[in-house]
């Protein structure tokens, strides 16, 4: 979902505003002490509430409100995070539940044979003495089958997310809502593992050292506890890693991911199994306790709600999330109820038939939609919305004099293993069609290391196309790229920024939601290695890891003097055009390139920004960095290039140094037109 | 053995089912060939326009399928039936676009499509508060006529079903092929910038779009009604993941691709509950839906995948 | 005709237009050159009311346009013929003329505006009940330019007439602007290919990055250094 941060609230919507105010003006005085200080209060309530309330019905609402917690924590990791819609979530809180149902319970009882006796001596399943012949009861324990559930669902949600890879948002939701249908119908019509619509019998309840847990509600309150705690610890490390970086920046620009070296059919992937995990885990726990399970629970309705909680608490924050899904599922189970008897003792006051009758927790789908509804219009970032707020700069900040330097400290930077004489990018007869029309023509060029050569042309001669094809967002028909000595040619983007490519696009492709150091750090991610594991138990070598890319983030940032550095944790949204440029550039730096693309860097900028952002890229290739740039600023071109390589509808017309190329008659054709042939 | 008329049987059925669709599966396209927005509302529509048939017919005065009329009360019942579902449809539908999608216009991604999910919600669920969970025996004033064919059956509702179908579906052709504002819709929906730099007010084709794909949701709802003889607050649901299939499949935003694909999807519907078994439809059909977005996304007569980023 | 007192543009917080002034009067043909990013487009645009500028006035006829919608734009005498023409593919050139006549009233003038587009494009009428997205390039320029026609313009806004066509189309479509010019419609065109704008027009504006650099008769221009120096990015702007 590409959200662009919307200023816009309604009259009407002031109210929900106000409360979203009231959050982050709290969050002001959130200092790390006072935050553990919170959770820890939070913590210790859940801990009490159980004896403190001490009714098993109210017990029993809050563990079922907690595994609907679980389970909008794993679709914010699907929708939130990597902004896939997935309509068809609860499809993997069935697969969890009916996993649980088939190894823990009544439901299966195969023949017996030799096959299964490892599995009796591993306690995992008995021989049941029946007159027909043994049978084999699966009794796998609660506690294994967590993962074991979460395991299998997180298989079926690679399954059900690969075919949606290439999917544009809604034809995926409509996808992913078909594969959710698909399940409780087949589990509706295949009795003999599921029991079909009567439902689950003779599920296992889970024991604890001997300690059964029966029809009690307060050990499986406890466990939704635990539950959530962790999968909003997890959450919340994985948002703040690699890992979620990667999902955002697909979120945000799939292209501009892909071109910043981010994987995205492994990280789309990596979202639905761990989304699907989620559910698959919370699907066993729920059943555990209901001890049952139908068609009619994992239904489009329930994936519909799940939707409904994230949008209302906020999607992509992980409290925010939790606080929607828990106080919608309040609304539900208790106050609605409550109200309606409210409503129906006043209707015995003043006699009002309807008013008796009404039971307004049936029309819990109602106000489900209502809020949808109204959160899209009015507040479309929920009630604890994922961006912070970010103090505005102080006068002081703002007026600061650009301070020239900090580029001694990106030493290194494009060194190439010098292979004498070969370039360091060569193109040959590269030729790039779309449909009938031919955007490159055999075009053949070739970058030297460590120079600066310009790409020029009038609109619409394939500079830009160029530029596509050798970073892979084009495919070319035919014709060689070689860079560094190798064929990148059918490489996949994330690949070829690997190899050592880094551009920036002609019409700004940052990622708006997320910070400029954020952007900077998803520009790091080919160089760096935390994966899931590391994202979440976070060992001392991600802690460094991290730690060193934070700091090379500010080494970059300094290229660019106080321009960037006082505004590192804005949203990119907010910064000024020019500094969005520069962003974009700091962006392709912190990817280590040999090579940069830079497609019209000073477009939009004024004559000094242009002077500054001229010296910056000169001071870059100084140490060492290979530039190809696009630029129609012909004085811009002569100031840095050496070489200039002239575009005219597809076709290389001129080669030769800026000066030569200015006064070739070719060149002057192409930008103003041949003359008429009859005057 | 194949019974060749019992087979012929499902195809007269498939066809009829599948005009129902086609008619639900056209104002479905319609939207989205100009907005590129799924609108999830559409089926709650039409729902919504079967039970103000129904009401419609009560208000004359009839319930259940004995009180029969014939001739020109028959036909004066029905139109008046027909008139208030299409006309209620319609403004409905224009009411979700003028509440719920106007103020996201130029909202990217999955906004619109979401909130129309709210909106089918907020619709589906006032029914079912306000006039119960029940099916609703449907007033049918129509008289009993059957006719041999080849070992199958046809009867009066057949007749009437692909009549009026027919009729819409010409109707809705000669709109958009022959009139100044239907000639409007198609230039949107194929480039709305130069439409509206010819001076169409691409707001009034927008709205029209949603009222005439309305209002056929709402003729289909009565046939529906009249057909099975009854209706739910459930038929949304049921005979909208079917039109909405029929859409894809034909070709989103291609209007005779609906058409095409209701048929199609009718005939599998009966066939395959037929050779098959019912309760597997659902699986099949979704199964289609699957297949073409991800393998085939135009669909069959469709043009390219859209472009909406 | 059409005039711009200090128009100012912007998208977000990028300054397109710069103080932008151009005076177009009836019965001329004008040009707009410039480089990449120079402005061009978003004159046109502005023109039409699909960008509004952030500051500044532009006048037709002595009115200002400010509030006015693109229809009523059109309904005033005002018709584009589109960048990269933009015919509606799957419609016919008939039906595509039938759109350029949309503000006005069906009638008999209808025909007789009809009549006139075959007059100046016989191979349209040759075509009239192709799908327009089968048509050549060239042969989509002719429509388009038919197509806004049918609006009985005053004024015909043309954003890069010449773009994607081959010479001989080219020499066609200039052609038929002088033609139409002289039969009393006033031209204001977005041209990249300046030597042959510059052969049909009267005067000429050369935009660089958002401001107007260059003004004056085509004559004048024709024989400057300075266009190519404005088109290569290399003039300095005095402020």
């Amino acid at each position: 979902m590409t959200d662009q941060v919307d200023p816009k609230v309604g009259v009407i919507a002031e109210p929900a505003a106000a409360i979203g105010r009231v959050l982050p003006a709290l969050r002001g005085w959130a200092t790390p002490r006072t935050r553990a200080a919170g959770i820890a209060l939070v913590l210790l309530a859940a801990l009490l509430f159980p004896p403190v309330i001490h009714n098993d019905g109210d017990i029993d609402a809050a563990a079922n409100a907690l595994s609907f917690a679980a389970l909008a924590l794993g679709l914010n990791i699907v929708v939130g995070f990597a902004g896939l819609l997935d309509l068809g979530y609860a499809a993997f809180f069935a697969i969890g539940a009916y996993a649980y149902g088939a190894f823990a319970s009544w439901q299966l009882q195969p023949a017996w044979s030799g096959f299964w006796e490892p599995f009796q001596w591993l306690d995992l399943v008995a021989r049941v003495h029946q007159a027909g012949g043994d049978t084999v009861h699966f009794q796998v324990s609660f506690w294994l089958m967590i993962p074991i559930a979460a395991a299998i669902a997180a298989f079926f949600g690679v399954l059900f997310g690969a075919p949606t890879l290439r999917l544009k948002g809604d034809y995926l939701a409509i996808v992913t809502l078909g594969f959710g249908e698909i399940v409780p119908i087949v589990a509706r019509n295949t009795p003999s593992v599921t029991n079909g619509a009567q439902g689950l019998n003779g599920v296992l309840p889970p024991q604890l050292f001997g300690f059964n847990f029966g029809v009690d509600a307060t050990p499986y309150y406890y466990v939704g506890v635990a539950f959530v705690a962790f999968l909003m610890f997890t959450s919340q490390r994985l948002k703040t890693s690699r890992v979620g970086r990667a999902w955002m920046a697909i979120r945000e620009d799939e292209i501009a991911a892909a071109a910043m070296g981010v994987n995205r059919v492994h990280y789309k992937l990596l979202a639905f199994a761990m989304g699907a995990a989620f559910a698959g885990a919370t699907g066993t726990l729920y059943v555990a306790k209901l001890q049952t399970a139908t068609p009619e629970m994992f239904m489009f309705p329930v994936s519909v709600m799940l939707l409904v909680m994230i949008v209302f608490g906020g999607m992509g924050n992980v409290w925010g999330v939790v606080v929607g899904a828990l106080i919608l599922q309040m609304l539900q189970s208790w106050f609605l109820q409550d109200l309606s008897g409210w409503i129906n003792a006043f209707g015995r006051l003043v006699e009002v038939e309807w008013l008796q009758h009404i039971q307004l927790a049936s029309s819990i789908e109602l106000i489900f939609g209502l809020i949808l509804v109204s959160m899209m219009l009015f507040r479309r970032e929920g009630l604890i919305p994922a961006r912070r707020r970010v103090a505005a700069l102080s006068l002081a900040e703002q007026s600061a004099q650009v301070g020239r330097g900090g580029i001694e400290r990106l030493s290194g930077l494009g060194r190439v293993a010098e292979k004498s004489g070969e370039p360091l990018l060569e193109v040959k007869d590269l030729t790039v069609r779309f449909g009938g029309l031919v955007a490159l023509r055999k075009i053949s060029l070739s970058v030297p290391a460590h120079r600066i050569i310009a790409l020029i042309g009038p609109n619409g001669s394939g500079k830009s196309t160029l530029f596509n094809a050798i970073t892979a967002l084009v495919p070319a028909e035919t014709g060689t790229i070689r860079f560094a000595g190798e064929e990148i040619l059918g490489l996949p983007p994330h690949r070829i920024l690997e190899r050592g490519i880094a551009r920036t696009f002609q019409n700004l492709r940052l990622f708006p939601n997320l910070s400029v150091l954020e952007n900077l750090l998803v520009g790091m991610h080919a160089r760096l290695r935390t994966g899931t594991v590391g994202a979440i138990l976070r060992p001392p070598a991600t802690r460094r890891e991290e730690a060193a890319a934070r700091e090379r983030a500010a080494e970059i940032l300094s290229v660019f003097g106080n321009r960037l550095l006082p505004r590192a944790q804005h949203p990119t949204a907010s910064l000024s055009y020019a500094n969005r440029r520069r962003a974009e550039i700091a962006r392709a730096l912190a990817s280590q390139p040999k090579l940069l693309l830079l497609d019209e860097p000073t477009a939009g900028m004024n004559p000094a920004e242009t002077l500054e952002l001229v010296e910056q890229i000169r001071n870059l290739n100084r140490l060492g960095l290979t530039i190809l740039l696009i630029e129609h600023k012909l004085d811009v071109v002569a100031n840095l290039a050496e070489h200039v390589v002239v575009l005219d509808h597809g076709e290389l017309i001129a080669e030769g140094t800026p000066d030569a190329v200015r006064r070739d008659e070719e060149v002057i054709r192409a930008y103003l037109g041949r003359q008429a042939l009859v005057a | 053995m194949v019974d060749y008329a019992v087979l012929l049987q499902q195809v007269i059925n498939g066809v009829s089912l599948g005009a129902m669709y086609a008619l639900l599966a056209i104002g479905f396209t319609l939207v989205y060939g100009i907005m590129e927005l799924i609108n999830f509302a559409h089926f709650n529509v039409f729902m919504i326009g079967s039970f103000v048939g129904m009401w419609a017919l009560e208000l004359l005065g009839l319930s259940g399928q004995s009180q029969i009329l014939t001739g020109l009360a028959l036909v004066g019942a029905l139109a008046f039936a027909f008139v208030a579902a299409m006309l209620t449809s319609g403004v409905l539908g224009v009411a979700v676009e003028r509440i719920a999608l106007r103020p996201l216009r130029g909202v990217g991604g999955t906004t619109g499509m979401i909130t129309t999910i709210g909106v089918s919600y907020i619709l589906f669920n006032v029914i079912l508060l306000g006039a119960g969970a029940d099916a609703k025996n449907y007033p049918n004033p129509m008289p009993v006529v059957r006719w041999e064919v080849g070992g199958a059956v046809i009867d009066l509702r057949e007749v009437l079903i692909w009549g009026i179908s027919f009729v819409l579906m010409l109707g809705l052709q000669l709109f958009v092929s022959r009139t100044r504002l239907g000639k409007a819709m198609r230039a949107t929906a194929q480039d709305s910038e130069a439409a509206r730099m010819m001076g169409v007010d691409v707001d009034r084709v927008i709205v029209t779009a949603f009222f005439l794909g309305s209002a056929l949701a709402g003729a289909a709802a009565l046939i529906f009604g009249l057909y099975y003889n009854y209706t739910s607050f459930l038929i949304g649901y049921t005979a909208g993941l079917r039109a909405f299939t029929a859409a894809v499949l034909g070709g989103i935003g291609s209007i005779t691709g609906a058409m095409l694909g209701g048929i199609i999807i009718g005939l599998i519907e009966t066939l395959g509950g037929q050779l098959i078994a019912v309760r597997w439809t659902d699986v099949i059909i979704f199964s289609i839906l699957v297949l073409v977005l991800v393998f085939a996304p135009s669909g069959l007569l469709g043009r390219a995948a859209p472009t909406k980023s | 005709m059409l005039e711009f007192r200090q128009v100012d543009t912007h998208y977000g917080d990028l300054h397109v237009l710069k103080s932008v002034d151009y005076r177009i009067a009836e019965g001329e043909i004008v040009c707009l050159l410039g480089g990449n990013a120079s402005g061009k487009s978003t004159t046109m645009k502005a023109i039409m009311g699909s960008v509004v500028p952030t500051s500044g006035h532009i006048l037709y006829e002595g009115r200002s346009l400010k509030g006015v919608s693109t229809a009523e734009r059109v309904r005033r005498g005002i018709a584009p013929v589109l960048e990269a023409r933009r015919l509606f593919p799957r419609m016919t050139v008939y039906e595509n003329l039938e759109m350029g006549a949309y503000t006005r009233p069906r009638g008999p003038e209808f025909e007789g505006d009809l009549a006139r587009v075959f007059a100046l494009f016989p191979h349209v009428e040759e075509r009239l009940h192709q799908l327009a997205g089968t048509l050549s390039g060239g042969e989509q320029q002719m429509v388009a330019i038919g197509r806004a026609l049918m609006a009985r313009p005053r004024l015909l806004c043309m954003d890069e007439p010449s773009m994607g066509l081959s010479p001989a189309y080219v020499e066609q479509v200039f052609d038929i602007i002088r033609t139409i010019n002289r039969q009393g419609v006033t031209i204001f065109m977005v041209e990249q290919n300046a030597n042959m704008a510059l052969q049909i027009a009267d005067r000429a504006y050369v935009l660089q990055t958002g401001q107007v650099v260059l003004s004056g008769p085509a004559a004048e221009l024709r024989q400057t250094e300075l266009i190519r120096h404005a088109y290569l990015g290399e003039l300095q702007v005095q402020s």
